[in-house]
């Protein structure tokens, strides 16, 4: 659950190097201060795209969201605290930037024609474009068709749900950390998460849902 | 163990018991005691990470690492170009400001008012004076028309170019034709005539 969460070491070097740059920048050593900045967008770049891709559905969005919150959080700098981890007030800033880009899409979507869709009734991915590497053509399809139901299921999930989703299970941050990301309460982060996974369940893997233990199946196993 | 779990659940986890066990990574005992419970969370664990996994592969896929670095570098390239004071040009006119004057309003000197009076009478007279020799070249250019000859052609301004026959007035007929001319009843004559 954990694998792409910084370590704590990580966590630490992270906000001191923060914490230089402020310095740096008030000190107008600002050449100094963007050589430093640049380490830090190398070490969250990757983890920013995947989230910012998973909530705008969309690559060029993606990446264009995720260039404003690296600017965004170089000049707001200054407002940044110490007690707070670097990469949960960025991915703030980060959250906020997807979603102005998504209301400022919808509004443009009412003037424009329906989006391009595949013969299954789902919305074309620009991801799926792109050449996979896949190792054999059979597993490339297969591969390819796993994720485009995926695709198709994480889209169909609400915005809320899909966020708290991605960041709790592919980031894999901690309830608190996606309550301090997003603003929702703790509470509200879980029971999102809970009907996230519900949904996929039932989307992706119907037998499973249907596996549950209901009243009758599990008195049955009692026996 | 929740109160729901025990009494509709006969003690087995709800779904959301699971998740939230998994999730939390806080393992309730009754994982340990039931192998039903037990297979359910193994099956959800695994679901989830094949689920995180393609996850993660469908957004890294959609970026190459070229286009991280591309990326990087146009981040970068924002953050100098937020860096840069910027410059004012000043506009070239602006570059040395009269300072007699005041920077307020603007007041015309007293001369202008006698400038804008004179060339006012100059012009009027100017206009009167274009009127009348206007008058007068009409009547020099009729001189010079019942001064041609109306018996033949005019003659050709020297180096001019030659008039044109058909744009002589032809109620004065040719000195050749005027024996015709006289044989010529009249419409006057004729209705007389007619009408005894």
């Amino acid at each position: 659950m954990s694998e792409t969460t910084p370590p704590p070491a990580g966590r630490e070097l992270d906000a001191r190097v923060a914490v230089d740059i402020k310095a740096l920048q008030a000190a107008g050593r600002t050449d100094e201060a963007r050589d430093r900045y640049s380490e830090l967008v190398g070490r969250h770049q990757r983890r920013a795209l995947r989230i910012a891709y998973h909530y705008m559905r969309d690559a060029a969005d993606a990446d264009e969201a995720v260039q404003d919150a690296f600017v965004k959080a170089y000049t707001h700098l200054g407002t940044f605290r110490e007690e707070l981890p670097f990469e949960v007030w960025f991915t703030r800033i980060l959250i906020n930037g997807c979603l102005d880009r998504l209301k400022a899409r919808r509004r443009r979507e009412r003037w424009i024609a329906p989006p391009a869709l595949d013969p299954s009734g789902n919305e074309r991915d620009p991801a799926e474009y792109l050449p996979s590497r896949g190792p054999s053509p059979e597993d490339q399809l297969l591969s390819q068709e796993r994720r485009q139901r995926l695709n198709a299921a994480l889209a169909k999930l609400p915005e809320r749900q899909r966020m708290v989703f991605v960041l709790s299970h592919f980031e894999g941050r901690s309830s608190r950390e996606v309550s301090t990301m997003t603003g929702l309460n703790e509470s509200t982060v879980r029971v999102h998460l809970f009907r996230a996974i519900r949904r996929l369940r039932a989307m992706l893997a119907p037998n499973v849902a249907a596996a549950a233990p209901r009243r009758g199946r599990v008195n049955r196993a009692a026996r | 163990m929740r109160l729901a779990d025990t009494l509709l659940r006969q003690g087995h986890l709800s779904e959301q018991a699971l998740v939230d066990a998994l999730l939390s990574e806080r393992r309730p005992r009754h994982l340990d005691r039931c192998d039903l419970c037990s297979e359910r969370a193994v099956d959800l664990a695994r679901w989830l990470d094949d689920l995180r996994a393609m996850g993660t592969d469908i957004a890294d896929e959609a970026f190459a690492p070229e286009q991280l670095k591309l990326q990087h570098d146009q981040i970068l390239r924002r953050l100098e170009q937020l860096d840069q004071r910027p410059r004012v040009i000043a506009f070239p006119g602006l570059t040395r400001p009269d300072l007699s004057m005041p920077a307020g309003r603007r007041v015309a000197p007293a001369w202008l008012g006698v400038a804008a009076a004179a060339g006012l009478v100059l012009g009027i007279i100017g206009g009167q004076l274009t009127a009348r020799m206007g008058l007068a070249e009409p009547t020099a250019t009729g001189t010079t028309a019942t001064a041609t000859d109306v018996d033949g052609l005019p003659p050709p301004a020297p180096g001019g170019p030659a008039v044109d026959p058909l744009l002589i007035d032809l109620d004065a007929p040719p000195s050749s034709l005027s024996e015709m001319d006289d044989m010529t009843p009249r419409l006057t004559m004729a209705s007389n005539s007619a009408g005894g």
